[in-house]
């Protein structure tokens, strides 16, 4: 019996296993960092993210990307398509420019027709000086990353009905567009939360009521309760006001699913150990929910909500289809494809339609992205 | 069992009644009734009105009643199968959606079908090779069609199959067929007509399931079964199609309950586009046109649709797989 | 000079003496019409009697002025967007019992003739053997039923008499002078009612009393109407509601009820598809003995209204105005290198495509009393740039100038278009410094006295993207007066409450109505009559209902005086009169600001069919869309016949 004895050294766990810094490092990481770490794995992932992070930076400094304001018109250039930018000039290099653009009327079509005019050559000019903007409505400029050369034209997306440049009106609807998925996002994560995580923790006749309440929702078709909804609003509101209706009305309906998710998962974890023992150490709800709960599925949810800011997005171009949405003088890219919702546009100006380009990159960039934080979410599976 | 079902349809009582209620109330909600969006609708094409008519309408239409009372009326109605009266068409509701249910059902059969074709080997191609080439590039093609406006996409395949094929635009057979019995010419018409609305619901769809597959077999694929399977020597499709497979199908079992509804519903905007004889453009002109008895009937009716798919889905759930009939027992 | 102005020539009596010689020469006569193809079988099993017996005794000869001989047959394909659309085959129909003709002069059409004494009574005379569709005479007796068993009728028509057979109040005396002769008299001349029966949507004054008796409490057998109601899809199981279900004139989709158009619908709703046939008792024939309509089938598809113009440009529609606008013409004429389709440019005749209406009942108190001074309103005006937005949205070819008159109107004069029309952005900028509004913010915006900004909000019902447009152009030269527009888009019914009740201070829509007016059409547009008048609808619910405000402007109370005048005047020169007196005061008080006008309309025609004008006018009232040219003239060229 004397040969047991108690070791008063303290405990030096390399004595069992030696883990080498790579482990060290591995082992003491924090959750987030090791997201990081399997995230970075998922390269196109990596790449919508950062191309997505362009693009939100892209709308604090559009007027500075556009290189026309939102509201100049170009009474002579209407309906013009998209003009060619060219870097040789009879086999000579010039750098970037453009031809003299002209048009003619048919009028026996009721047509512009545009041709370049070969003789006229128009460098394109970087960092210029164009139509004036103010900077975030604290101070006047008029710099613009390029701008169309003295005399000349710059459309390179062409021109709509009223002779607006429509590569500047995409890089203005971006603003609305992309944060209307982003601030509803936001709305419904915070509801989606709050309702899921009671429901979850509490159980019982909360939780029922919920179920019934996102039931009731879920199982209407969300057409109606958009059109219902949205002619609800106010008329007397401004436009930015309704488009922050707008944006509710999509959230409103967007949480059922986050509150779904949330209540399953938490209706898991409140059986694990760790939480029973904050329960009787006096830990109230909502340190328990906030403090315990919910950073274990705070990931999962990051990566749901990315996937539903597309649908965001989509949302707001079929309301906008519906005469619903934001309507024309707002720019989004919802209206400026409603706008270009009529047969005239697909057979004759196709150049109108090309607002779609953005909203298929940013839903395939989020979707992505959002695939690849919610491989990452879990960073303990294999 | 039996208690488990009888308990879920006690359930949906209450559910009904309280989505009955809230239908009715959306449906009110805008400013106006029928007949000022009527008078309106003339004015925008210049038209006179003959007021004496329009107040002869409202006493007849029992616009002037207080709203509970037209609630209950109609939602008394509804027990007894009757729908309700639409303005709009001055007829029954039952006899204005009457065949329109039937086109519906059989684009949205075909809707599921295509999605299904398009979902399933992509979903397994891209859940076996994951991050490849490959399972980026179909997944890209698979998103395309999420990412798309529907309304455009239907537009712009609409004008080239008038340019290339002379297909007539719109509507889900050529003009000379409608009204007419069944023949095979209008089989042929309407499958020709068909496959656009087809391809364009469809594709929205399809994205969401491959996703949804390749998440489920990608979880399945990494249990010890598998592992087990490979080590003894089964082949690879076999592995892949005997259990994960299988296992990874529940979710659409699951998901019955709410495809129909969101088919219908989400095919709404592109019957629109297009012109389908469907239910769609009928439920959104009569929202939009404030015909309330339509648009609430229509609603009710794609309400009950979901809640009884969700049922559905909930006893097939129960009966195909052991595991989850035992929680569900064990819950209560 | 029309027939109405002509009144009281014959006494009926020698009229009748006529008639009754012409009823002998029936048989003579009979030899020379000619049966239709597609009615011979019917004729041949006996279902319908021969063409002679099918006519009535003196049918209307259309002399055809200027038009082609054409061959029966054939079908006509059009589109439309609603089931209700169906209404519009009895605007283009346009049998009236009087009618306008091409040159817009009043011509008896069903009736063989009418008279008119001092403007206050009206005998009408009808054509003996004239019959409904379903072969039963069109008599007296058809006028008298719908005066006595339905207006008359208090549990059929609730609210009484319509308004436009009521002078001050009082209903007409009605007589039934023979079995073809009715006739109305009014105290006082009564200058709508003919007008009225010409109307594009027509005033009815007869129903098929021998289809409808089935239906009526006092004629029906009462356990048979029971079971009719009780069968019948109507809201409320009365036979009021049965009887109004059955008799739907102006709606046209009820194939069992006898018509008197030219087409009749065979299709009960709801449907995507609806054919109309050829009323084989029509009472119009051409020079060579065919009984008109020439084409036999009309048939209207319903298609989705965003689409009517693609599919028409793909050939399937055979004749097409309706939910085209000038935007598409580019389209369509792509469309018609592939198709056998022509397009033509009509013109459309609002006094103004896009008016904007300042609301003289706006209730603000700084802006109200702003917007009810000419100066402001014609400093508006000025500061339009019609000539830009000629140019930029309608190729340079509409009208520019003030919402007014067309120059087709015999009432026209120029001054009455370019009154405070012309852009003169010195003068609107004068008259508003006048007005004291001369202090302006940082951004060269006016101010009001009560120092907010002038910012105009235009409510719009955001119908089209032209309205948008055009506003989008007109803001930027306002803005150049000082002037900041706002377009504020609302669905159609808050629009109209927000302008009713005075809350809106501006709103844009068409301008007046019927721009192509003569003397003998009311100039009631052009005074507050009506509630949906934009610029005044206070004043004109006022003059409707009596209830509320009585107009406050002494401009406004003229043209109240000079509409009644012309309500009472007896005699053409008079009426010429007051409508230059309301025309002045009209252009000279800007009361609506126009735009541009006369703006072209493509209507797409199947090459092929004959007889559709080249050039036209695309309007509801008076041309009634096609339907003054007549469409029972069109005909479809052989092949197309036989294609069937």
């Amino acid at each position: 019996m004397s040969d047991h004895f108690v070791s008063r050294k303290p405990f030096d766990p390399q004595s069992i296993e030696a883990i080498t810094p790579e482990q060290e490092k591995l082992f003491f990481a924090s959750q987030w960092k090791l997201m990081w770490w399997r995230f970075k794995r998922h390269r196109l992932a990596l790449a919508c993210g950062v191309l997505l992070a362009l693009m939100y930076g892209s709308i604090l400094i559009a007027e500075f990307l556009a290189p026309y304001a939102l509201p100049t018109r170009h009474t002579d250039y209407i309906y013009s398509p998209p003009q060619p930018v060219h870097l040789y000039h009879q086999g000579e290099f010039v750098g970037p420019f453009v031809y003299g653009w002209q048009y003619n009327l048919n009028m026996d079509k009721l047509l512009r027709e545009y041709e370049e005019d070969r003789s006229q050559i128009y460098p394109l000019q970087f960092f210029c000086r164009g139509d004036s903007y103010s900077v975030w409505g604290l101070w006047e400029s008029d710099l613009h990353l390029v701008c169309a050369p003295e005399g000349g034209t710059l459309f390179i997306l062409g021109t709509d009905r009223l002779g607006r440049d429509m590569l500047s009106r995409i890089i203005y609807g971006a603003r609305i567009s992309l944060t209307i998925g982003l601030l509803g996002i936001t709305v419904s994560f915070v509801l989606g939360i709050v309702i899921g995580g009671l429901a979850g923790y509490y159980g019982g006749w909360v939780d029922a009521t919920v179920q019934r309440i996102t039931e009731v929702i879920r199982s209407f078709p969300e057409l109606p309760l958009w059109m219902a909804l949205s002619a609800i609003l106010p008329v007397t509101w401004s436009p930015i006001w309704v488009f922050f209706g707008i944006t509710l009305i999509l959230a409103m309906l967007d949480w059922t699913g986050l509150a779904r998710a949330v209540r399953s998962k938490l209706l898991a974890l409140r059986e694990e150990d760790y939480c029973a023992a904050a329960q009787l150490m006096g830990a109230r709800p909502a340190r328990v929910i906030g403090h315990h709960l919910l950073p274990g599925l705070f990931s999962h949810l990051i990566a749901s909500a990315t996937l539903s800011i597309p649908a965001m997005i989509l949302g707001e171009t079929a309301l906008s289809f519906l005469g619903l949405g934001l309507r024309p003088p707002i720019t989004s890219w919802g209206v400026l494809l409603n706008e270009a919702q009529n047969i005239n546009v697909v057979a004759v100006y196709p150049w109108l339609m090309l607002p779609v380009v953005p909203v298929i990159v940013v839903i395939l960039a989020f979707n992505f992205f959002g695939d690849g934080l919610r491989d990452a979410a879990d960073p303990y599976r294999s | 069992m039996a208690r488990y079902i009888l308990n879920r349809i006690l359930l949906m009582i209450p559910t009904l009644i309280f989505i009955s209620f809230v239908v009715f109330v959306i449906i009110q909600l805008p400013p106006g009734d029928y007949l000022e969006s009527y008078i309106s609708e003339l004015q925008s094409h210049g038209e006179s009105i003959d007021m004496a008519e329009i107040e002869r309408l409202r006493a007849q239409y029992g616009l002037d009643q207080p709203f509970l009372l037209q609630y209950v009326t109609w939602a008394s109605g509804m027990l007894v199968g009757d729908f309700g009266y639409s303005f709009e068409y001055g007829l029954p509701v039952t006899d204005v959606v009457g065949d329109r249910l039937f086109l519906t059902v059989i684009i949205s059969i075909f809707t599921i079908i295509f999605t299904w074709m398009i979902a399933f080997p992509i979903g397994m191609y891209t859940a076996t090779h994951q991050y490849s080439w490959g399972d980026y590039g179909l997944t890209l093609l698979g998103f395309l069609g999420l990412a798309t406006p529907n309304f455009l996409l239907a537009l712009v395949m609409l004008y080239f199959a008038n340019v290339t094929f002379g297909t007539s635009i719109g509507g889900l057979m050529d003009a000379e067929y409608i009204n007419q019995p069944w023949s095979w010419g209008k089989v042929v018409s309407v499958l020709e007509h068909l496959w656009i609305p087809v391809v364009v619901i469809g594709t929205s769809g399809t994205a969401a399931m491959i996703r949804r597959l390749r998440a489920n077999l990608l979880d399945e694929l990494d249990k010890p079964y598998v592992t087990t399977g490979r080590a003894k020597g089964v082949p690879p499709f076999k592995l892949l199609v005997k259990y994960p497979l299988r296992v990874s199908l529940n979710f659409f079992v699951a998901d019955i309950g709410s495809m129909l509804p969101s088919i219908i519903s989400g095919a709404e905007i592109v019957a629109v586009v297009l012109s389908l004889p469907t239910t769609g453009p009928i439920l959104i002109a009569a929202l939009q046109s404030q015909d309330m008895y339509l648009a609430g009937s229509f609603l009710m009716f794609l309400a009950l649709l979901t809640v009884i798919g969700v049922l559905i889905s909930d006893l097939a759930l129960a009966l195909l797989d052991p595991r989850i009939r035992l929680q569900g027992e064990g819950a209560r | 000079m029309t027939r109405l102005a002509a009144a009281s020539r014959t006494l009926w009596l020698g009229r009748l003496t006529t008639l009754l010689a012409a009823l002998f020469t029936l048989d003579a006569r009979a030899l020379s019409w000619q049966e239709h193809d597609y009615l011979q079988s019917r004729v041949a099993s006996g279902e319908l009697p021969p063409i002679n017996q099918r006519l009535p005794d003196k049918p209307l000869q259309d002399p055809l002025h200027g038009k082609t001989l054409g061959q029966p047959g054939g079908t006509l394909n059009l589109l439309m967007g609603k089931a209700k659309d169906t209404r519009q085959l009895v605007v283009y129909g346009y049998a009236r019992l009087v009618g306008f003709n091409e040159e817009l002069l009043l011509q008896a059409d069903l009736l063989a003739d009418y008279q008119v004494e001092q403007g206050r009574i009206f005998t009408l005379t009808l054509r003996p053997g004239h019959r409904w569709s379903d072969g039963h005479p069109f008599t007296s007796e058809d006028f008298r039923y719908y005066w006595e068993d339905v207006l008359n009728n208090k549990a059929l028509s609730p609210f009484g008499i319509p308004n436009q057979l009521l002078v001050d109040g009082q209903p007409p005396q009605f007589e039934v002078l023979g079995p073809y002769q009715v006739r109305y008299s009014w105290d006082r001349p009564n200058p709508d009612f003919l007008l009225a029966l010409a109307g594009p949507r027509p005033l009815y004054i007869y129903a098929p009393a021998h289809y409808l008796k089935q239906f009526h409490q006092r004629y029906a057998d009462p356990q048979r109407l029971v079971q009719l109601v009780e069968q019948a899809k109507t809201k409320r199981k009365e036979w009021t509601a049965l009887h109004h279900r059955m008799f739907h004139p102006y709606r046209f989709d009820n194939p069992d009820l006898p018509t008197l158009q030219p087409w009749l619908p065979t299709t009960a709703p709801p449907s995507e598809r609806f054919v109309f046939e050829r009323n084989p008792f029509y009472h119009r024939v051409d020079p060579q003995g065919y009984q008109l309509p020439y084409i036999d089938r009309i048939i209207i598809n319903i298609a989705s209204s965003k689409l009517v113009a693609a599919k028409t440009g793909s050939g399937e529609s055979d004749l097409q105005g309706r939910y085209l606008e000038m935007s598409n013409y580019t389209f369509l004429r792509e469309g018609a290198q592939r198709n056998a389709i022509d397009v033509r440019l009509w013109r459309t005749s609002r006094g103004s495509r896009v008016a904007i209406y300042p609301n003289l009942n706006a209730t603000d108190p700084v802006w109200g009393p702003l917007l009810r001074d000419v100066r402001f309103r014609r400093a508006l005006s000025l500061a339009v740039n019609r000539h830009e937005i000629n140019q930029v949205i309608y190729f340079g070819l509409a009208l520019e100038g003030a919402d007014t008159l067309l120059p087709e109107s015999p009432l026209y004069k120029p001054e009455y278009r370019s009154a405070w029309a012309r852009f003169d952005l010195k003068h609107a900028n004068r008259l508003l410094d006048e007005l004291g509004l001369t202090r302006k913010d940082s951004r060269g915006i006016r101010l009001l006295p009560d120092g907010r900004p002038m910012e105009i909000i235009i409510q719009s019902a955001g119908e089209s993207t032209e309205e948008t447009d055009v506003l989008a152009l007109v803001h930027d030269s306002w803005l150049e007066a000082g002037v900041k527009l706002h377009v504020k888009p609302t669905e159609r019914e808050v629009f109209r409450n927000r302008v009713f009740s005075g809350d809106a201070l501006m709103s844009v829509w068409t301008g007046l109505p019927n721009a192509i007016a003569s003397a003998d059409m009311t100039p009631a547009q052009l005074a507050p009559t009506d509630q949906q008048q934009l610029q005044w609808p206070m004043w004109g619910n006022y003059y409707q209902t009596g209830a509320g405000e009585a107009p406050s402007l002494p401009a406004v109370q003229q043209l109240m005086t000079l509409n009644q005048r012309w309500r009472d005047a007896t005699n053409m020169a008079e009426r010429r009169d007051v409508w230059q007196q309301m025309l002045t005061i009209s252009s000279d008080q800007v009361f609506v600001i126009g735009t541009v006008a006369r703006v072209l309309q493509p209507i797409v025609v199947r090459k092929g069919l004959n007889n559709v004008p080249e050039e036209g006018l695309w309007n509801w009232e008076p041309n009634a869309y096609f339907g003054v040219y007549r469409p029972d003239r069109f005909w479809l060229d052989a092949d197309l016949r036989e294609a069937e």
